[in-house]
This record gives C-alpha cells, structure tokens and sequence, in this order.
C-alpha cells in the first residue's frame, strides 16, 4: 500500500494535478478562515464594479490631509485633450463654428482651449452634428471647465438655515494616506448584484466541489454495484442490468438531467439535491466498464478457487474482485467528479441550478454573468475566473486520473 | 490499450468542453475586435450610397416614384427571398419582434407581431392606425384618422370628426362606417378588445361620412375608457371584414384566428417580408398621410426592418455595432456604450435614468394564500426589499428611486404626481430595507418562529412563497432575486421560480402563484386611473383570464367605491382626494409593491445611418417611443440621413 502510494507520487502528471487540486481546495478551506464576509452580501449598489480598492470619499475629504509638491507629469489640462479629442475640437471649430483652419493650432493646448471656450455654447443647436456627437461635445465642454479650473474644491456644508457654508478647500496637492480612511478592496470587482466576485467565487468552488464529490460518489456506488453484479452473474441478471443501462446510455444524460431538475423544482435544489440528480444520471458508463472489467476477471484461477470453497457470492465480490479493479473505480470517481462539476455548471447556466439567494455556485455565477452581458460590457472578471477555476478543476483531475493510470496500468509506463 | 483510448478520449472531451466554455463566453470579447472591420465598410458605403440618393431623390417626380413601388411590389418575391433592402433607406428596430410573423389580425389573440401591432395607449401606428394619437409626453391626443372629439354635456356621448383625406391602403375612402363596423365586429366576436369595450360602450354609429358617434352605456358611465377607444383600437376596413368574415363563414374562433395577410390597412407601411430571419414592412408611397391636413409627407425610411434575434445580447451588439438604429432592449450600463465605447448612441436622456419612466413594475402578492392574506406579511416583505439595490443593480441605475419619487398609485410623471397628495401619505412610506422594521411588525402581528428553524410560521405553518417571473428576462429575474434575499432577513423563505413565458402567463392570469411580477400600464388618457385599476380593480379580479391586473385578488370595497367614483369626476380637489386615498390603502394593506420605476419602452438609437431622433431636450415634444409608437411616429418624417 505504501508503495503503491510512493509509485503514484513518482508520477509527475499525477504530483501536478494533485498539487492544482489541493491549492483549489486549501483555498476553499483557508480563505473563509480569513475573509468571514457573507460571500451573497450584496455590496455594490451596480453592476460590475472594476477590480480594484475603493476609498471612502467623505472621509478621504474629511481626514487629516498631507500636502505633497509632485511634480506633476502633465497638466489636466494635457490629460484631457488627447490626440482624438484636439482632433474632434478641430472638426468642430472648422464645420461648426468656422473657423479658419489656419488659425487652429492642435499641437498649442491653450490656444485650442481658448478657441473652444470662444465659439463653443453648450445651448446653441449646432446645424451638422447627430444627437450623439453633441452630447459628446456638451460632456467634453464640462470637462475642459472642470479641468481649467485651478486647484481647488471646496467642501461646504449646510447650516441650520439652509445656507452653504464653506468648511474646507482640497487642493490639488492635497493628500490623503490611505490608511486613514476606510478602503475596500474588490480583487474581482464585483458582479451583477453588486457581490464581491472573489468571495464567492471561492464559496462557489466550495459548493460546486461539494456538488461534483457528491455527484461522483454516487454515480460511481451505483455503476460499481451494478457494474460488478451483472459482471460477475452473469445470465439474466446480467441482460436486464445491461439493458437498463443501455437505455440510460442512449438517451442523452443531460437531457433526463434537465427534466429532472425541473420536475424537482426550484425551492428542492439545494447543493445535495442537485448533487443526486447529477448522481443518478450519469452512472451508465462506470456500469459498462465495471461489467466488462469483472467478466475478465470472474474467470480467474483465484476466484473459480474461492467458489470451490464455498465462498458466498458477496465474499467473492469483495475480496476477489473489487481489489482487482480497485485503482480503476478510483480513476472512475475521479472523471466522475470532474463531470458533475461540468454538469452543474452547464445547469446552472440554463437556470436550473440550486437558488441563487441560497448558494454561489460556479454555474449561477456564469449564468448571472451572461445574463448581465458581462461578456459584451468587458467585464471580463465576474465570469472569467469562473470559467478558469472550472477548468483548472477539470484539468486536474484528468491530470490526476491520467498519472494513476499510467501507475496501475504497466502497458501505459514509459 | 482500449481503455487508454477511453481515457484519452474523456481528456479530449472534457477540454473540448471547457474550450468550449471559454470560446462561448469570450465570445463577447471577440466579436468586438471582429466587427471594426465590417462597420467600418459598412460606414463607407452608406456614405457613397447616400450621395447617390440623395440625386435620385431630387430628380424623381411623383410618376416616378409611382413606377418605382410598382416595380419593387413585383420584386417582392425576390426581396422576400432575403435580398438586403438598402441600408440608407431601413431603419432597423430590435427588440419588439422574437419570431416569424403570425399574422396581421387586430382582433387576434395570440398575434405575436410586434412589428406591426401593439393595440395599448401609445399603439403602433404603422401598420393600422388608430383614431387619435397619444401622447406621453404632454398626456394629449393628436388627430390622426379622427380631426377632432367633442363629449357632450353629460359625458354620454363622443361625437368623433374624421379626416377626409384619409384613405385605405386600397384607395378607397376611410369612412365612419369603418369606425362603426370595426367596434361592431370587436364585439360580436368577442374579442379581447370587444369584450373590453362593450362594458362601457352601447354603440358606435356612422353620422355622415366623416362622422363618428359613440354612445357611452348609460348605467356603466366611464368617460376615460371611452375615450380610450381613440388612441388603443385599430382601425379596419368595412367592405375587408365582410371578406374575412365570409371566408371564415363568421364563425368567431376562424374569425380571430385569420391571418389577414392580405389586410387593407391606413398606416404608411404595408408587409414586405416575413420570415424566421427577419420581418421588413414597406412604405406605402400613396399613403393617405402626405396630404396637408395631415403630416404633408411620407415617412422617411422607405423600409421598416427588425432582424429577428435570438436573444438580448444578440440585439445589444447589433446596436452597437450600427445593424440596428432604433433599440427597444434592456441593456446593462447602457452609458458606457457613450462613454467608454465611443459609439454614437444615445439614449432619452443623458443621464440616469436614461429613459422617460412611466410605469411601475409591481410584485402582487395572492391574498387567497393562507399566510398572503395577512397584511403585516405581505407589509413586512415590502418593508425588507432593498429597493435601491433593485433600481442599482437589476436595472443598472435606469430608474429614479424611491426617496426621489415615493410610492404611490401613480407613476412618476408630473402629470401624474400631482393627483396625489403625498404629505398626507409621508407616514406610510417606509424607508429602504427596513429589516428591522419589519421583523418588528411581525413579532408585533404575532407571526413568529415558534420551531426554531429560522422560518416564521403562521397557523402552524411555515411562511414559505415563491416569486416568479418569467424567464430570460434579466432585470426581474434580478429583482425577484433581491427580493428573495430579503425574505431571508425576515424569516419568510422565498424561492425563485422562472418558468417559460406561457407557464407564466398561465399562473399569473389564473392567480395560481404566491407572488407575481408585473407592469402596470403605461402612460395614457386613462392614467393614473388605469393604474388604480391595475392595483384595486375587482372586476378584473373576477374575470376568468386576467391580463390586467388585481392579479391577486385582493377585494376592498372602499377603493371599489373610489375606482366608481373617479371616471365621472372633473373636480381636481375631489380627484386629488380619491388618489390619495387609494395610495393610503395602498401602502397600508400592500396587496401589491412597487419595485422600481421604468420606461414603457426602452430606447436606445445609434446614429451611424440616420439621425435626428427624439431627444429629451430637443423641444420637438416627440415622445421615445421607438418612432412607432402613438405620437412618437412623428419622429419617422423627422429622419436624416447622417452626413
């Protein structure tokens, strides 16, 4: 036994995956240990808030400021008038307040800024533009105001009268020190419903890896039981079990899966519930190899010896056969838990997935993801992970399932 | 080695799934650095395209164009084969039509063609038209095929003028008799509409030619439904309906269930081609319309297309990428298309919300549920949803708030709000998750755990309810969602269920559900009555397929009194007094929940073919209904070709 295991760890494919898999799952263990939020708490009142930290901005103008004298790279000025921007106030000032070309100069910031303040009026109607093009320039006017203006906010409050009066100036080399104030940082940014992606995404690993273990331990008791029955019966036994699991076998298990879930109905489908469906519709395949494993083996000298003795039918199963064909129900269960993961996910993402106020699972997230068009806004972070972290799952153990092989089975060796 | 071949396989398998995976959500990435290709050439020949036109134009005389629509009407066989109509004389829509046409009936019930028809306030004026055209914008009516309506003294009759220019598609003349016959068919078929009507409707009789009289029934007096009949009924051809009726042999079902394909209509555009792909109606170059009385031109666009698309998304980036000028589609962060994107979209407004809200998508909860029928309940759910994260993240900010606009029966336009008092009502309203208050009012009502298991019971049993809505449509799946969680803060379980569409409107109109999503109407000449209708009706309670509201079945005779009462009352003080109140019982008994506020349509418009859409500060008083939809079909003779 602790060769087999020392042989199995001499495997580098196996070591690799392994090593994947257990970072997944120490992850999953150690993270909540650290970070107890409520991974559904829903945070950002938005949809997909960008990674990143947020300060809070009342107590950034409200703390202890530093003054600092940066030099400052380039004005704000030069910041907002980029090289399409001085080309668009050109356009303008040419087609709509015709100005000579001559007398524009897109390379003289302030001049081009005078120009614009000159001839440009956010209230007149002018001929030529669509209406986007001129909301575009009404935003680009605030902008250049905001930016010319020299430094300085100013924070006023209300009195009792109603009144603004002023309480403090923020300057432009106004500082604050970011532990003064009260930051949050989304790693992932946040989702659709304004929940920390990171937070759940490793809630959702854990629930989907619960659902996957569940999914694939079951599959692979029923497969293994009716595996080794019809294989080591035989006869009629063997015919009916075989034409059952041909049935299951021929009609597609995702399709019994997406009725089944959906008989079951939504207040059922927790993570356990749909762990079992997952189970109980994806077991055929472990039958049929199972069977065709045992009939190899029932007629070995070994086990024609144990029937000679005596030896009840269950006796031999277990001490003759299931041995034998041990490493390869693990290798099995392994694939099988890959498979469950996939098929959560792919019913998660048609919606007949545990609820989504109940459970984060890898496949609600997605779904909720493309729901909310992530995939078109560029919100690359509420569904991205997810479809790395179903991957690197998958990845490792077939990784895994591939190095066990290669350690049971001489004819697959180097 | 034949199970080194199945291990080898199941890899393949598994990484072809999760490629797949990833190819099908990086798909969005993807078609974005694809498309700058397309939309760039498409930009170009739309500009040659449109110099070339614009000469045409000018050299084409009205021989001309008369020729032309006959030689396009016999290339319709051609055309429908899906050849491209030309760009530069389509405006694309998305987001009304999610399947092949089936058919062009007014009076049917199940007509999915959203191209064409949409028989509400604001109908669709394409296609068939109606008397009058609403307004959403001032809330007035503005002649189309009638001229003017006048009631008389004792509101029992309407007295509508016809334009006398107005033709059917057949040219023949467009008469009170049409008027006439299209109620008396409605109703002798029992249409959805009849059925609607002939409650407060005795007759509509042709006076003279251009003469409509409408007699209102006596002992059901309701001015505002009345009046409705101008802006919501499609007109139709007398001598057409004959034909239909006979071929049918006047038997109702066939009768409502006729296609009418080869229907004479009023509007400026006819059926072109229909089909799982797309679905394009064509101008009708002799259309009454351009004579002086009424718009003195024909609309613009010569085509009127809407791709069908299989989803949202799909739509979203046809926007944006300038295959669709007019989008009527729910679209997350729809400011970043401007901002971040560049593109040449624009919206109603510039800011949030972004569209011109009228309606309130409500939640109605089944007061014939045993734990439902209890107001504190049904208050105490109301009292815990987190309506700003509702309005935040399930409508991506396109909806005033709560704080802004307080709840009330009606919707959150001036015209509207001053109907109601709200000082008066301030002590009702509660603030935003009051979680607090609400597991305070139901220890309070002695509804509370007594088992110790985190769900409140009531009668012994466990408060549990499911919020359903149906599916696909994300920004109510996400409020069901919110409203679900809060559910959870309060000890009441609530499940979220998304059934198809159809299951839905099954268990909506049936009241077999716990609590149900819906809208309330939209801008009107009825509003806010029809809202109060919507919220308190009894009688829509009662009927045995409700579409319209009181979906569960909450009775109270006061605001029965109330909705009697308000059709016949012209005193703005009285008025005011009778909203009030209906808000009042509204906020207190909570038989239904306002969730947010939201547009009637959603309206997104690119400009990279044609501009000079409707804007909210353009001072044309051009509504954004999609340029479809009742007086927002102004916008259609307003297009410009962009430079």
């Amino acid at each position: 036994m602790k060769n087999t295991i020392k042989q199995v760890f001499h495997s580098g494919k196996f070591l690799f995956g392994f090593i994947i898999f257990m970072l997944i799952l120490l992850t999953v263990i150690i993270y909540p240990i650290f970070v107890t939020a409520d991974p559904l708490a829903m945070l950002g009142q938005g949809n997909f808030f960008k990674p990143g930290t947020y300060a809070s901005i009342e107590e950034s103008a409200l703390s202890k400021s530093y003054t600092l004298q940066i030099p400052k790279e380039f004005s704000k000025l030069e910041a907002v008038l980029d090289i399409e921007t001085r080309a668009e106030i050109q356009q303008f000032l040419i087609n709509q307040a015709g100005v000579a070309e001559s007398e524009i100069d897109v390379t003289d910031a302030e001049g081009l800024v005078s120009l614009w303040k000159a001839n440009y009026d956010q209230n007149t109607k002018y001929a030529g533009l669509t209406t986007a093009k001129r909301k575009a320039l009404k935003r680009l006017d605030n902008e250049i105001t905001a930016a010319m203006k020299d430094s300085g906010v100013i924070i006023a409050e209300k009195d009792e009268e109603g009144n603004l009066k002023q309480s403090k100036v923020i300057k432009d080399t106004d500082y604050v020190n970011i532990k003064d104030v009260t930051t949050k940082t989304f790693v992932l940014g946040t989702d659709n419903f304004g929940r920390d992606v990171l937070t759940e995404l490793v809630a959702a690993t854990k629930s989907s890896l619960k659902i996957g273990l569940l999914a694939g331990l079951i599959a692979t008791a029923i497969g293994l039981l009716l595996g080794l029955l019809a294989g080591y019966m035989g006869g009629l036994a063997d015919n009916i079990i075989i034409f059952i699991t041909n049935l299951f076998t021929v009609i597609p298990s995702f399709v019994i899966l997406i009725l089944i879930s959906y008989s079951v109905g939504d207040s059922a489908r927790g993570i356990a519930m749909v762990g079992i469906i997952i189970g109980i519709t994806s077991w055929p395949w472990t039958t049929r190899s199972v069977r065709s494993q045992v009939i190899s083996l029932r007629n070995r000298d070994h086990v024609n010896l144990s029937k000679l003795s005596g030896h009840s039918m269950f006796r031999i199963i277990f001490t003759d056969i299931l041995p034998y064909i041990a490493s390869y129900v693990v290798m099995a269960m392994i694939l099988q838990i890959s498979s469950g993961i996939l098929a959560e996910a792919q019913l998660s993402m048609i919606g007949l997935g545990p609820a989504t106020t109940k459970t984060a699972t890898l496949g609600l997230m997605m779904q909720w993801a493309m729901q909310y068009s992530a995939h078109l806004n560029g919100s690359w972070w509420a569904y991205f992970p997810v479809v790395i972290l179903i991957a690197l799952i998958s990845f490792s153990l077939n990784l895994m399932n591939t190095g066990l092989d290669q350690v049971f089975n001489p004819q697959l060796r180097d | 080695m034949k199970r080194n071949l199945q291990k080898v396989m199941s890899i393949l398998c598994m990484s072809a799934m999760t490629l797949s995976m990833l190819a099908g959500c990086g798909g969005g990435s993807g078609t974005t650095t694809t498309t700058e290709t397309p939309a760039a050439t498409e930009e170009a020949s739309t500009e040659t395209a449109t110099e070339t036109t614009e000469e045409t134009t000018e050299a084409t005389t009205e021989e001309s164009t008369e020729e032309a629509t006959e030689e396009t009407t016999e290339d319709t066989s051609a055309a429908a084969d899906g050849e491209a109509t030309p760009r530069n004389e389509t405006l694309y829509e998305a987001g009304q039509q999610w399947g092949t046409i089936n058919d062009w009936n007014p009076m049917s019930a199940n007509s999915n063609n959203g191209l064409a028809m949409a028989a509400n306030e604001s109908a669709r004026e394409l296609v068939y038209e109606t008397l009058f055209m609403f307004n959403s914008l001032d809330g007035e009516l503005y002649p189309l095929l009638g001229s003017e309506y006048s009631w008389n003294d004792d509101q029992t009759e309407l007295t509508v003028k016809l334009n006398p220019d107005a033709k059917w598609s057949d040219g023949t003349q467009f008469t009170a008799e049409d008027v006439a016959y299209t109620f008396d068919t409605h109703v002798k078929y029992q249409s959805s509409v009849g059925a609607d009507f002939s409650t407060y409707i005795e007759s509509v009789e042709a006076v003279d030619d251009t003469t409509a009289l409408i007699k209102a029934k006596a002992d059901n007096l309701n001015p505002l439904k009345v009046t409705s009949f101008l802006n919501t009924v499609y007109m139709m051809q007398k001598a057409y309906l004959q034909k239909v009726e006979e071929r049918n042999g006047e038997d109702a079902d066939a009768v409502k269930q006729d296609t009418m394909e080869d229907m004479v209509h009023t509007g400026p555009y006819g059926p072109y081609i229909s089909n799982d792909q797309k679905a394009v109606i064509i101008r009708d170059d002799n259309y009454w319309g351009q004579a002086d009385s009424m718009w003195g031109k024909l609309p613009v666009p010569k085509y009127i297309a809407h791709t069908i698309y299989k989803d949202n998304a799909a739509g979203q980036v046809a926007l944006s990428q300038g295959e669709v000028d007019v989008c009527q589609q729910f679209i997350t962060d729809v400011q970043n298309l401007w901002l971040e994107d560049g593109l040449p979209i624009s919206t109603w407004l510039d800011d949030a919300p972004y569209g011109a809200c009228e309606v309130m998508p409500s939640m109605f909860f089944n007061t014939e549920r045993e734990g439902l029928d209890q107001k504190e309940v049904r208050r105490a759910i109301a009292m815990a949803v987190d309506y700003e994260q509702i309005i935040a993240s399930a409508m991506s900010g396109q909806s005033p708030t709560f704080d802004e606009y307080p709840r009330s029966v009606v919707g959150p336009t001036d015209g509207e709000r001053k109907y109601v008092d709200f000082d008066a009502i301030s002590d009702l309203q509660w603030s935003n998750a009051d979680v607090d208050g609400a597991n305070a009012l139901l220890d309070e009502a002695g509804i509370v755990d007594t088992d110790g298991d985190g769900i409140r019971e009531y009668n012994g049993k466990n408060l549990s309810f499911k919020a359903e809505c149906p599916t696909g449509w994300s920004d109510w799946n996400a409020s069901m969602e919110i409203v679900a969680a809060a559910g959870q803060n309060i000890g009441i379980d609530i499940q979220t269920y998304f059934p198809e569409a159809s299951s839905f409107y099954d268990d909506m109109t049936t009241c077999n559900f716990d609590i149900c999503m819906w809208s309330t109407p939209g801008a009107g000449v009825m509003n806010p009555y029809s809202k109060g209708m919507f919220y308190f009706s009894e009688e829509y309670a009662k009927l045995p397929s409700n579409w319209s509201g009181n979906f569960g079945h909450y009775m109270n005779d006061d605001a029965e009194a109330i909705l009697k009462a308000i059709p016949t009352e012209t005193d703005e003080a009285k008025l005011t007094e009778y909203y009030t109140e209906l808000s009042r019982i509204l906020l207190e008994e909570c038989p239904a929940v306002a969730l947010m506020y939201r547009p009637t349509l959603f309206y997104a418009v690119n400009e990279s073919v044609w501009t000079n859409y409707p804007a909210a500060d353009d001072g044309r008083n051009i509504p954004p209904t999609d340029c479809t939809d009742g007086y927002g079909i102004a916008a259609l003779y307003d297009l410009e070709l962009v430079q």
